[in-house]
């Protein structure tokens, strides 16, 4: 165990400040993280581990937000700004010892520790190896020295809190505007992770990847009907510095949702029925992401995540097989522009690229890590792993998977032109979907009738409900490359213990053939 | 990992360094240590660390917060400096409240020291019994054991000092036929890892998966159901937060009443429902605090089917005039005496749910709730259970379950699959509504 003494007497975060602080234009590692990481890969192969891997971790978030209140019995308003910053400073080794993997973790970043923590990840190993059917099998790789940083123009943490808060009352100044709205509120995140991999076969590389997301929001209350809405307005949470926040247009678009809100509040209920669906790119990226990025992971397909997120519809055997219309192509890709999955190297240190999931509706092939990809006969690993923390296991995640656009010829109008009876669906609602992807229900956070090809007035208390694979036969239409918009969801749970992740899907507006509708509460 | 003692002094030295008028500090340490398995074999295991001092600084309503896991004194202070130079650009908060003083708060008894250090050695024999008892029925297991041991300490500049320390573990188990045609489910979560017992969930689970054959495809419709305690708590659990007060006054929740209000006071539900909180039962022991750092105490929020109390926080508290009242800090629908045998025998024909999953909220408001059956659904007819049927979405909300509630039945802790946990029955209820068809096995 951990001396408490030697705990309560380190001095991590100056070491940090060290190991991440300076910012770089050089192409290697900084040399104070190499020496450490050698450590780790010294012991490794003292205790005959075949593989040895550490990544030291320093992860930063800040949160801003304003939130602006009718008060109680006077109407005034009240502001409540909130501002929180989190750091975490630590390193996890992982080690294969007799074909099992073993993994531990400390906060404590010393030479001493790294060989104690290695040292235990040793005997876990060894103690798996007993229940272990078959050794652990890693794809081939090469070995990298490298540096990689998100590309951006100004770094958000440079930015004072007073001009973020700033930004944001006059986002929520702007929701509350009409003395109907209860409440509005904006935030801002901004997240970073200064990692360094080592691996026993020789990589060393250090990356600084940067995340920034906004957010607007309006409450309103029917008291009368005994109705409460809320309308959200998220841009696309990126891959990005500073300079991406002025494009948020976080004011502006708070003038839209505080209206659009008192309108859902009055909006008629839909009729169920089969209807065609129009669903835009920031409520399709999730359908995506649940029916698409899910069940092409091969972890998932091939039982390793039965206990808890569930298995996959996907087989091995269903590559080559239609799934989905021909007007739907699917990309996994780790290195499109601002999008939260992409990154220089994934946690097993494999260089990051893009891979077609699906092909004009044929299955091609799955998400992989470097122990997963010998089990559909691949050489090499697709670049999907990764840990939410130094202090957890990394394993197969979902990297960004987006829709190609369709025709450049295809606008939005053909596409609701080319509807009689139907409904558009804006922004993210209500998601569930059974564990092995078949089944699925979406709300959406608005709702447009379309009639006789016209998009109308809004309606409420929608969901569609619909089987994967139909789903995505049904698909009939996708807009062309200027309608393209990528989103991310920043909170994708999967493993035990859950571990989180962030993701960016991209599609253009698309069309849907007589899918199911919902009448909800 | 820190002692209590160790964890409050250096709370204590880290509040010394702030120089604002208001300051909190939270230590927090924790240590996990689990295995997974899946398809007969371990896949990974950890043991990890974790530590966080988070400071709370405000002068004059104006509040900044700050965290880190550094522990030398220069980290800390650089922390509390960074949390008061948050607090002086910060606007001040109309809601803030100044923290309470010295309380006294009561032992939660959330502690075992056997749980707290269990690890490999502790662990490998249960995953084994599993295994090999899905082994020897020619199916395949994926679970996860693990425990849990988390030190908190707070200190405050108006003399309020806590320590707490509470342990944790659990064994989930899923089932499945190698072909995939068939999956069943348990779960045993314990406060103290000596009692879990690993041979019943496996044979649990391997019950539910040899018994979900062939499954029948019956037509989406209300049904009446028979929830396992584990069902249960999937969904009642969610009910939980609807009792904060400012919610229903402010017309968001199922407890506001339509024109202004709330339903305080009107029975809602069965005579037999009561819903309530209690940090002291040792199945499920909370935190001596409430996050507003107020002590915990039991509070009944349906008693005898009647709506009994509402949350208020400090500050609804004293817009309302109201005094502030604990948040639950776990849930417990009570139970009964009667079995699960006899409360499927009194369903002349309806459905057996072993648990939900991916449950999400449609209506925040009417707290409707959609998800799916999964890992063992099956028919009773006339009392029996007679066969498997496949798995239907739900959509529903848990208080309609409970308004719609027959019977309930030995109330048990459960960990739901998506982390929720709670003290629940299993019940007998009628019109629950499956609205679609899931294949999923």
């Amino acid at each position: 165990m951990l001396n408490r003494r030697q705990f309560l007497a380190a001095s991590s975060a100056a070491l940090a400040n060290q190991l991440f602080g300076a910012p770089s234009t050089s192409k290697i590692p900084e040399a104070k993280l190499e020496a450490l990481g050698v450590v780790a890969l010294r012991e490794g192969k003292k205790y005959r581990a075949s593989y040895c891997d550490i990544r030291i971790v320093r992860l930063r978030s800040q949160s801003v937000s304003m939130r602006m209140t009718s008060e109680r019995g006077t109407g005034r308003t009240l502001s409540v700004p909130n501002i929180s910053e989190e750091s975490s400073f630590g390193f996890g080794v992982r080690v294969i010892v007799n074909g099992a993997w073993g993994f531990a973790s400390s906060p404590l970043v010393t030479p001493e520790e790294i060989a104690r923590v290695t040292g235990e990840a040793v005997i876990i190993a060894k103690a798996n190896a007993a229940i272990q059917p078959k050794p652990v099998q890693l794809a081939a790789n090469k070995t990298y020295r490298d540096r990689w940083v998100t590309p951006h123009e100004k770094d958000p943490f440079d930015i004072s809190a007073q001009e973020k808060i700033e930004l944001l009352a006059a986002a929520t100044s702007e929701v509350k505007k009409n003395v109907r709205i209860l409440t509005g509120t904006a935030a801002l995140t901004f997240r970073s992770d200064d990692k360094y991999f080592a691996s026993s076969e020789g990589s060393s590389i250090q990356q600084y990847l940067l995340q920034t997301y906004g957010n607007v929001d309006a409450t309103a209350v029917d008291a009368e009907k005994g109705i409460s809405r809320t309308r959200n307005y998220v841009p696309t949470q990126a891959s990005a510095g500073w300079e991406y926040v002025p494009q948020m247009n976080l004011a502006e678009n708070a003038g839209v949702i505080r209206e659009e809100v008192l309108e859902h509040l009055a909006a008629p209920p839909v009729r169920p029925g089969k209807k065609d669906l129009l669903l835009m790119p920031n409520h399709l990226m999730l359908t995506i992401h649940e029916s698409v990025g899910h069940p092409t992971e091969l972890d998932r397909s091939l039982g390793y995540e039965a206990n808890y997120a569930g298995t996959s519809y996907l087989t091995p055997a269903t590559i080559g097989k239609r799934i989905a219309s021909d007007h739907v192509t699917i990309i996994g890709d780790r290195t499109s522009r601002r999008a939260l999955a992409t990154c220089g190297y994934d946690d097993d240190g494999v260089k990051t690229t893009r891979f077609t999931i699906i092909d004009k509706g044929i299955f091609k092939t799955f998400q992989t890590t470097r122990d997963q990809a010998h089990l559909i006969n691949e050489k090499q690993s697709h670049g999907c792993s990764q840990a939410d923390s130094w202090a957890t296991v990394p394993f197969q995640r979902m990297p960004n998977v987006w829709l190609q656009a369709g025709s450049e010829s295809t606008t939005l109008d053909d596409l609701i032109g080319g509807i009689d009876d139907g409904v558009l669906i804006d922004g993210r609602g209500s998601y569930s979907i059974d564990q092995q992807r078949y089944n699925f229900q979406f709300g959406g956070d608005a709702f447009w009738e379309i009639k006789g090809g016209k998009k109308r007035g809004m309606i409420s208390r929608v969901s569609y409900q619909a089987r994967t694979p139909d789903f995505w036969q049904a698909c009939d239409g996708v807009a062309g490359q200027s309608y393209w918009r990528q989103y991310g969801t920043t909170g994708d749970a999967k493993g035990e213990p859950t571990q989180i992740n962030a993701i960016s899907h991209g599609c253009s507006p698309s069309r849907f053939r007589q899918i199911n509708v919902l009448l909800t509460d | 990992m820190l002692t209590r003692a160790e964890a409050l002094q250096l709370a204590e030295k880290t509040l010394k360094l702030s120089k604002l008028p208001e300051c909190r500090v939270i230590i927090e340490t924790s240590e996990q240590a689990y295995t997974r398995f899946a398809n007969n074999g371990i896949t990974t295991a950890a043991l990890g660390l974790r530590f966080t001092a988070t400071i709370e600084a405000a002068r004059e309503g104006s509040t900044g917060s700050a965290s880190t896991d550094d522990l030398d004194d220069a980290s800390l202070e650089a922390a509390v400096r960074r949390a008061e130079e948050i607090a002086s650009i910060a606007p001040p908060s109309a809601e803030w409240m100044p923290d309470p003083g010295a309380q006294e708060f009561p032992d939660t008894r959330d502690f075992d020291e056997k749980t707290a250090s269990a690890r490999s050695p502790e662990m490998i024999p249960h995953i084994k019994t599993v295994i090999d008892a899905a082994r020897a029925k020619g199916l395949v297991a994926a679970g996860l054991v693990e425990r849990t041991h988390r030190v908190t300490a707070i200190a405050n500049k108006r003399g309020l000092r806590a320590s707490h320390r509470g342990a944790d573990s659990g064994v989930t188990a899923t089932i499945r036929a190698a072909d995939g045609s068939s999956s069943g489910w348990a779960g045993h979560p314990a406060t103290r890892f000596s009692e879990i017992d690993s041979a019943k969930v496996a044979a649990d689970a391997i019950e539910k998966c040899l018994r979900w054959k062939s499954p029948r495809r019956l037509d989406p419709g209300n049904y009446t159901v028979v929830l396992d305690a584990t069902a249960t708590g999937d969904l009642v659990r969610l009910m939980s937060n609807a009792f904060n007060a400012r919610g229903a006054d402010e017309g968001r929740t199922f407890l506001s009443k339509r024109g202004g209000g709330t339903r305080l006071g009107e029975k809602m539900f069965p005579e037999f429902i009561t819903l309530r909180s209690d940090p002291f039962d040792p199945r499920l022991p909370s935190s001596p605090w409430t996050n507003e750092l107020l002590p915990a105490r039991p509070m009944a929020w349906i008693d005898k089917g009647v709506i009994a109390n509402l949350s208020y926080s400090r500050y609804w508290a004293s817009k309302t005039g109201k005094a502030a009242t604990p948040a639950p800090g776990n849930t417990i629908l009570e139970g009964s005496d009667t079995s699960q045998a006899d409360l499927i025998a009194s369903v002349k024909r309806g459905l057996l749910v072993t648990h939900f999953f991916y449950i999400r909220a449609v209506n925040p408001q009417t707290l409707q709730q959609t998800g799916l059956s999964r890992d063992g659904l099956f028919l009773i007819e006339d009392g029996k259970i007679t066969d498997a049927v496949v798995n239907f979405r739900f959509n529903e909300s848990p208080v309609r379950l409970l308004q719609n509630t027959r019977k309930v039945g030995r109330s048990i802790r459960i960990r739901g699959l998506e982390g929720g946990i709670m003290i629940a029955p299993p019940l007998v209820a009628d019109d629950f509504p499956f609205t679609s068809i899931s294949d999923a096995v």
